[in-house]
């Protein structure tokens, strides 16, 4: 759905590079992370998609259309940094950025309407927002953001200052949100948001990227061939010389269980079965590095 | 196009909403009176009279040095003098003894050189220079006489030169002293009307894209519209807000000035009436004033003051408030404006300040380039324009005024559209120019 091939963009006159060659491709009706620590470029991108900024070269495509102003209706972006008019009513704020976006007065208030029901927030429509907590107000924003049935969602740290209810419920939109053909863009350092939620991630560093791909791929090319082991009824004497021919990490006993981390890179059968003599298996998993291994991984592979 | 409307909209709807501007637009003129009647009472309550004993030897003085309001001479015998002087130290209600000596061989340089004024407290210049005045003219008087001139004559030499002006241009209308006070009053409220608005409006625009970018707001606004759009709107609703405020304003006050000059024809058919007190005669007198200051301004040419003074508040307002939006959005928060709006506020304030010397000659060469230059003409002009400007004039200045203020926006647009979304530091003044020729 989005394609940008080759943005680059730098401040100061060339000084800071804030993005370099950067490509990727967001398929249609998919969630897509954007990861890296902070100031790595993920806002840059941000904005030029939203045509705050101009990328230096490369083009930006959305639905095969190289960006124009145009696609801007098409686009809900909520900002890191939330903001909204402190001294405004709730329902005149929404009214008025959804006439922003161009919406008719009562197709914005119908809408408005449908999302006050989702998120559970109706009898705030005449609270002014200086009356909100924070939460209140994250949930306004969201609902500014989706306001206009945008084609192309960009959530920039979307559950940071929500309690973990709230964080549910806005979660569950965004599914709901994607299963109904709406493509979205997480930007984020929340890995766990990550997992849960991403089809396809791309990891960004240093204004490059370093790598991109479905959430599954990325994981598995992570891994270190390491297997979580945990064991009951232990024979010591044939533990003993398990432990001499493989290499073992993490050991631990707690109430008669034994549990370790074991890297192999053979057979995974031959060593269950050398594992059976040695005790009665309660459990045995191969250790996906989570994202947030991966980012670190990443990220400290980038800074060598 | 309806993205700038919107964003009027909002903006003005949101300024007026708030109660400090209702209170103001209303209780404003209540207390620009309050304030002048004031400023007024306590000029009066400053003045004070202050009592001089004289010993007069030459015997010039009796009967021709007066008592006024402030000042009260009491002719003393010239037996008192030594002991008059003597407890003038511990003297109450009298503040000082005025001693003339003799006149010899009429030399009055001699006279002069040996009066004296003992005091027993400070008097204020404004009294000293009274009494020298009131004992010139009496000396002046005795030395004219001594030429062999009657009295009648020294009247008759006395008398002012009562110069009829008359304006060939202006319809050969009499151009009253009153006129002319009136004329120079209006010009002054006027500039200073537009000197405050441009200043306040200015700011208020500057606060508005403060409060946005602090908010972050603007992000999100900027995600829909572009930043050209989102300025000129902001600008253009306070101008509404300006405008709303100044016809509220201007109706007030006109509607005084109407009621103010039906008084005047009434009073006019009420002269033969019969027999009046002094009172009544000093009240009225009041009154006439009060009405023929009205009906001089009404019968100004209002229409074309009320014009030029919106087109050239408008233009002056876009062209300063443009100038505001662009430093409200380089910097951080408002303690970091200061160093920038002084560009806005100095060429305001050269315009007030040359425009004073245009109330001494409307038409003098300062007063014609203030009110043509671009950045102080909004005040100059205005401050002129109850004198009479030529056509020509006013054309011409418009027409530098919205080249100049089209080049203003353009120039702001540009440091707004970078300003707004940098985060955290001031931009430097380089800074600045770089992104206008960016």
């Amino acid at each position: 759905m989005l394609k940008a091939e080759h943005v680059t963009k730098t401040y100061n006159a060339g000084k800071k590079l804030a993005l370099e060659d950067f490509s990727i491709n967001v398929p249609e009706a998919s969630i897509y992370g954007l990861l890296g620590p902070n100031g790595a470029g993920k806002t840059t991108f941000i904005r030029i998609i939203n045509q705050i900024t101009q990328a230096d070269s490369g083009e930006v495509f959305i639905n095969n259309e190289k960006l124009n102003p145009n696609h801007i209706r098409q686009i809900g972006y909520m900002p890191e940094e939330r903001g909204l008019y402190k001294n405004m009513s709730v329902g005149d704020q929404i009214l008025y950025f959804g006439e922003l976006k161009g919406m008719s007065k009562n197709d914005a208030l119908s809408q408005a309407k449908y999302w006050f029901e989702q998120l559970e927030i109706d009898q705030w429509w005449k609270k002014k927002l200086s009356e909100l907590s924070k939460g209140m107000a994250q949930k306004i924003q969201f609902v500014v953001t989706v306001l206009h049935r945008p084609k192309l969602l960009i959530l920039d740290e979307p559950f940071s200052g929500f309690d973990p209810v709230n964080a549910n419920l806005i979660k569950d939109q965004i599914l709901n949100l994607k299963n109904n053909g709406t493509t979205i863009i997480l930007s984020t350092h929340r890995m766990e948001s990550v997992e849960e939620m991403c089809d396809y991630v791309a990891l960004i560093d240093h204004a490059k990227k370093v790598l991109d791909g479905k959430v599954f791929d990325v994981r598995e090319q992570f891994k270190k061939s390491i297997f979580g082991v945990t064991l009951a009824d232990i024979n010591n004497d044939a533990f003993e010389q398990f432990r001499n021919r493989y290499q073992i990490q993490e050991y631990a006993t707690e109430n008669q269980l034994v549990s370790f981390d074991l890297k192999n890179d053979n057979d995974q059968n031959i060593v269950l079965n050398e594992l059976m003599k040695v005790g009665k298996i309660r459990s045995f998993d191969e250790k996906i590095p989570s994202m947030n291994e991966v980012f670190i991984n990443a990220v400290s592979a980038g800074k060598r | 196009m309806k993205n700038i409307f919107l964003i009027t909209k909002r903006e003005y709807l949101t300024q007026v909403k708030k109660k400090s501007f209702v209170i103001l637009t209303l209780l404003a003129p209540v207390l620009m009176i309050a304030f002048a009647a004031f400023i007024t009472f306590l000029f009066k309550a400053n003045e004070s009279s202050s009592t001089f004993n004289v010993i007069d030897k030459s015997g010039l003085f009796v009967g021709n040095l007066k008592s006024d309001q402030s000042i009260k001479y009491v002719f003393v015998p010239r037996e008192n003098e030594k002991a008059l002087t003597s407890t003038l130290k511990d003297m109450d209600g009298i503040e000082g003894l005025l001693i003339i000596p003799e006149l010899k061989d009429n030399n009055f340089d001699e006279l002069e050189k040996n009066s004296k004024l003992l005091i027993n407290k400070k008097i204020g210049f404004e009294t000293k220079m009274s009494v020298v005045a009131d004992l010139s003219r009496i000396i002046k008087q005795e030395k004219i006489k001594k030429l062999g001139i009657s009295e009648d004559q020294i009247i008759n030499l006395d008398k002012n030169f009562d110069l009829n002006t008359q304006n060939v241009v202006d319809n050969n209308k009499a151009d009253s002293d009153l006129d002319f006070g009136i004329k120079s009053g209006l010009s002054m409220v006027l500039m200073y009307a537009v000197f405050m608005f441009i200043i306040i409006y200015g700011v208020r625009v500057m606060r508005s894209v403060l409060e946005e970018k602090n908010n972050r707001v603007v992000e999100i606004i900027i995600s829909s519209v572009k930043p050209f759009e989102l300025m000129m709107g902001k600008i253009l609703g306070v101008t509404l807000v300006a405008l709303t405020q100044f016809s509220i304003w201007i109706t007030m006050s006109v509607l005084g000035a109407i009621f103010l000059n039906t008084g005047f024809s009434a009073m006019q058919k009420q002269i033969p009436g019969g027999e009046q007190s002094a009172e009544m005669i000093e009240k009225f007198d009041i009154q006439q004033t009060a009405s023929e200051v009205s009906h001089i301004l009404l019968d100004m040419n209002y229409p074309l003051i009320i014009f030029v003074f919106i087109i050239f508040f408008l233009l002056g307002y876009i062209f300063y408030s443009s100038m505001y939006a662009a430093i409200g959005s380089a910097v951080d928060n408002e303690t970091e404006t200061q160093q920038f709006t002084l560009f806005a506020i100095i060429p305001l304030m050269i315009g007030m300040y040359g425009s004073f010397t245009i109330m001494n000659n409307p038409e003098g060469p300062l007063g014609f380039w203030l009110s043509i230059i671009p950045f102080t003409s909004p005040v100059a002009m205005i401050a002129r324009i109850p004198f009479g400007v030529p056509g020509w004039q006013i054309a011409l200045s418009i027409f530098l005024l919205v080249i100049s203020t089209l080049l203003m926006i353009y120039i702001a647009a540009k440091v707004y559209r970078v300003g707004i979304l940098m985060y955290g530091n001031k931009a430097s003044a380089k800074e600045i120019w770089k992104w206008i020729r960016s």
